[in-house]
């Protein structure tokens, strides 16, 4: 084994041969990416200014429809309304240049559903929620579900393979909220083994303390479970069928053939470099944690920023909906750059 | 209404989980929590979404349903009945059309034991003057000023306007000693009420909380259920299956899911206001009363309501008159109760005064273009939805094309109120006050030109006797003068179709009588089943407790 190099170990020595020149370049690529990242974020910035804008029907018009389905609503309760709401004042460009300095203080005002709660309050209550939820599963059905499309590949024709593959396959088709429903039916209301809604107990309050964790974490079991079964498939999928064409590659056979353990083959040659694609998508999906998971939340009752932001859109909610979108877009666009870069520390090609 | 509506929203899974119930045959049972004591009530009002916020401030639109229970108004008026319930006053006089007096009520205390009294009234009043934001009845568009003695509050009116006082009496009245410290009451969250109602705050938790009775109510020997219990999320298979007494829902299949879950589950849907057509009676050919007699005569209402609301509501009258609760108020000379029968024949008549004849499968003017109209409802309010295309369904059989829009509510609004629309879809009376009923449909006062925003007529009714009954109305202290009036505005809706009534609207209440008995009932109809608003204190002072055997 020490005699032999092998492909990958090559690569990696000729990094640290050429070290010098390769960082001015890598510096650069990092560069090229910090400008992107900005300039993408203004654009996302505005556009996010402008689209809630071009929805007909003003915030107060959602508050009196509510309303209005309990009977006539007088001309003074739209004043007081508006008065409550504290409407936007001044020409779009004004709202505009205000909107950014809000932006640069993360200063969001206050909601119009949930007045007079301000924005910053809601999305603290609820972010944490959505995080630990659909941070953890994602991550979790990640690291699963590359393990186990390794295995699929490794094992590939055996029922190691057609038993995740032929499963992930079949659970992904099932439609996100068909399977929560599924799921909150059966083992919520038909078996009765699991809570049915909300984060944690009606009479618990938040707290740092094992019971409440205990608590919290038996509510989130359902929707943790809908995210996982819907997702597990597509990490499967995908892992296996990078890592096939990777196991025909010439620096696999050469390291079977000097008879390295199959595990090592497997996963140091192999997988490092089938998962490039995989992370992509792990990234993006790390991204979307934060607006994925409206329906589940939905379906769940979960304090969750997808449901926050279900309530956000049907209320037109300009402020509490401009900070959500900005954390949506923020995410994608960080976990978009993390993963740029770790590209390029994994793949040099990336870097040219 | 808007309490189901959001239920729906909310629990738009369960909705889809209920069909599977009623796919799979599993029969759902109710299953009560069994650490909540007999004493208590499990009460599906309130709906986080999906947690609480701890805001207890009547005036706010986003206050915790509860506030109703803690904060009393001086006269709860019931829109199922029109009935007025002398509350924290013993009753009003109008010496004339501009004075109101209200005698208010003696040995009533507030939660913290300060004795109520006519300068908590007069504060009260005086404190949604001066922070308008916080008036959202609109009641000092027709204060003129206020004055108290000792038992005593006296409004004085900018105008003479009768129909006002049941307005301003239904303010909620809230303590001169707590509030006076209050810096900016239209953003305070109230987080500790204070109030005369029968129920205090107990525990209060973001996903749930609790009420406690108040032992020194007034009337406290009426109040059978010692607690309350309101969780956020009340889905509706959460009511079904976990033991509710008392909800506000509109569940599909009740007979099988509700009643069916618990051997003690009863409900009551009474029409809680009309469901409409408002035509755009500033456009051709809507304006033209032989058309719209025409689409009226079209209708077959039953199957409309049928549709819409699953077979649980009738179909309206076109009295704008809440039947049968609201007999009373009938004109008894209008045919049939108000109630317009389809009959194609007489439609297509009425369409041919107008100018129009069917040709083929099509209803054509003399230049033979098509009538055809756009009616236009809310995204998401599917059970409208169901209403709007059975409509569409029966004016196409009568050869009109019809074409349905729907907007976000937020734009459906809008739409509404600048009149945009040839057809749309929309909730009118059912305020128990007879003459808000009409005036809000018919107020030459609300006209907007098309394009502007109007508050109320929507429709852009322009009709100078019906605003002179209005205005007659406003000043008419006999009661027989009032009732004369009615029925000429009654005659006017059936006859001159400002809007075309399709349904009643529903109020969804569902209760159980495993632990408390008296509910309002199609047979005992003494108060709407709602939950929300102040109603329920007629509902919770009237309840027994079932002895536990």
């Amino acid at each position: 084994m020490t005699s032999v190099t092998v492909a990958p170990r090559g690569a990696e020595a000729k990094t640290t041969d050429a070290g010098s020149r390769r960082r001015g370049n890598a510096a650069g690529y990092v560069l090229r990416k910090i400008g992107l990242f900005v300039l993408t974020l203004w654009a996302a910035v505005t556009i996010n200014f402008i689209l809630p804008r071009l929805m007909p029907g003003s915030p107060a018009d959602a508050a009196l429809a509510r309303l209005a389905q309990n009977g006539p609503v007088s001309e003074a309760t739209k004043a007081a309304i508006e008065v409550q709401l504290g409407l936007p004042s001044g020409n779009l460009f004004e709202q505009y240049i205000a909107y950014l300095g809000q932006v640069v203080r993360l200063d969001f005002g206050v909601s119009y559903t949930f007045y007079p709660q301000t924005v910053a309050e809601l999305v603290s209550t609820a972010l944490p929620y959505t995080l630990v939820l659909v941070g953890v599963v994602t991550i979790v059905a990640f690291i699963i579900g590359t393990l186990l499309g390794v295995l699929a590949a490794w094992k590939r024709g055996t029922w190691l393979d057609t038993l995740p593959t032929l499963g992930g396959a079949f659970a992904s088709a099932f439609p996100y909220f068909w399977t929560a429903l599924l799921l909150l039916f059966f083992a919520g209301y038909v078996w009765r083994l699991f809570p049915t809604s909300g984060a944690y107990g009606p009479t618990a309050t938040p707290s740092f303390t094992w019971d409440f964790f205990v608590d919290a974490l038996y509510h989130s079991i359902l929707p943790a479970l809908t995210i996982l079964i819907t997702s597990l498939g597509g990490w499967i999928l995908g892992m296996r069928n990078t890592m096939i064409p990777t196991l025909g590659d010439d620096y696999v056979t050469f390291a079977e053939a000097n008879g390295l353990k199959p595990r090592v083959v497997a996963l140091r040659y192999a997988a490092r470099n089938a998962i490039l694609p995989n992370l992509t998508s792990f990234g993006l999906a790390l991204g979307g944690v934060v607006g994925g998971s409206i329906l589940v939340e939905q379906v769940f009752g979960y304090p969750g920023v997808g449901y926050l932001l279900f309530n956000a859109v049907t209320n037109q909610d300009y402020p509490l909906m401009q900070a959500l979108f900005l954390m949506i877009t923020l995410s994608v666009l960080v976990a978009n750059f993390i993963v740029d870069i770790l590209y390029g520390v994994l793949d040099p090609r990336t870097r040219r | 209404m808007m309490q189901t509506r959001r239920r729906l929203f909310t629990a738009a899974g369960a909705v889809v989980a209920a069909v599977t119930l009623a796919a799979c045959s599993i029969q759902i049972q109710s299953a009560p929590d069994p650490s909540i004591p007999r004493d208590t009530m499990l009460v599906a009002a309130d709906n986080g979404s999906p947690m609480f916020e701890r805001n207890f401030n009547p005036y706010l639109a986003n206050k915790r349903v509860a506030s109703f229970y803690v904060y009393e108004p001086l006269v709860i008026l019931d829109n199922v009945t029109g009935e007025e319930f002398p509350w924290l006053a013993t009753g009003y006089e109008l010496p004339d059309p501009s004075t109101i007096v209200f005698t208010i009520r003696d040995g009533v205390t507030w939660q913290d034991g300060e004795p109520f009294t006519t300068d908590d009234v007069v504060f009260t009043l005086e404190l949604l003057r001066d922070n308008p934001e916080t008036d959202t009845q609109g009641i000092w568009e027709y204060i003129e000023s206020i004055e108290s003695d000792d038992t005593t509050v006296t409004v004085k009116l900018q105008n003479p306007d009768v129909p006002a006082a049941s307005l301003i009496a239904t303010t909620l009245i809230v303590p001169e000693h707590i509030w006076k410290d209050v810096e900016d009451p239209g953003s305070f969250r109230n987080p500790d009420p204070v109030g005369t109602g029968p129920y205090q705050l107990g525990n209060f938790a973001p996903q749930q909380y609790t009420m406690d009775k108040y032992d020194g109510y007034w009337q406290a020997d009426k109040v059978a259920a010692e607690h309350l219990i309101l969780p956020a999320n009340n889905t509706q298979l959460d009511v079904a299956t976990k033991g509710y007494d008392w909800a506000y829902s509109f569940i599909s299949d009740v007979d099988n899911v509700w009643v069916g879950a618990g051997n003690d589950n009863t409900y009551w849907f009474p029409p809680g206001g009309t469901i409409a057509l408002f035509p755009n009676l500033t456009k051709e050919p809507f304006n033209n009363l032989d058309v719209r007699q025409g689409l009226s005569l079209a209708l077959d209402r039953g199957a409309v309501g049928d549709a819409a609301a699953e077979g649980y509501m009738d179909e309206a009258g076109q009295t704008n008159i809440l039947l049968p609760y609201q007999q009373d108020d009938l004109d008894p000379s209008i045919p049939n109760s108000g109630l317009i029968a389809q009959d194609t024949d007489a439609a297509l008549a009425a369409f041919e005064r107008a100018g129009y004849t069917l040709q083929g499968d099509r209803l054509v003017n003399a230049a033979g273009e098509q009538l055809s109209l756009t009616i236009t409802t809310a995204n998401g309010y599917t059970d409208w939805l169901r209403g709007v295309q059975e409509v569409q369904r029966q004016w196409g059989a009568v050869g009109i094309d019809v074409s349905v829009d729907t907007p976000q509510p937020a734009a459906y609004q809008l739409t509404l109120r600048n009149g945009e629309y040839d057809f749309a879809m929309g909730g009118t009376g059912g305020t128990g006050s007879l003459f808000r009923d009409f005036n809000s449909l018919m107020s030459t006062d609300f006209l907007k030109p098309v394009g502007e925003e109007a508050t109320n007529n929507f429709e852009r009714y322009d009709n100078p006797d019906a605003q002179a009954l209005l205005d007659q109305y406003k000043v008419a202290l006999d009661d027989d003068e009032r009732t004369q009036i009615g029925y000429q505005l009654q005659q006017i809706m059936y006859n001159d179709l400002p809007v075309i009534s399709l349904y009643y609207g529903g109020s969804w209440g569902l209760m159980s009588n495993a632990k408390f008995t008296g509910w309002p009932s199609a047979e005992d109809p003494y108060a709407s089943p709602k939950t929300y608003e102040s109603t329920p204190l007629i509902v919770l002072t009237s309840l027994e407790a079932v002895a536990d055997d």
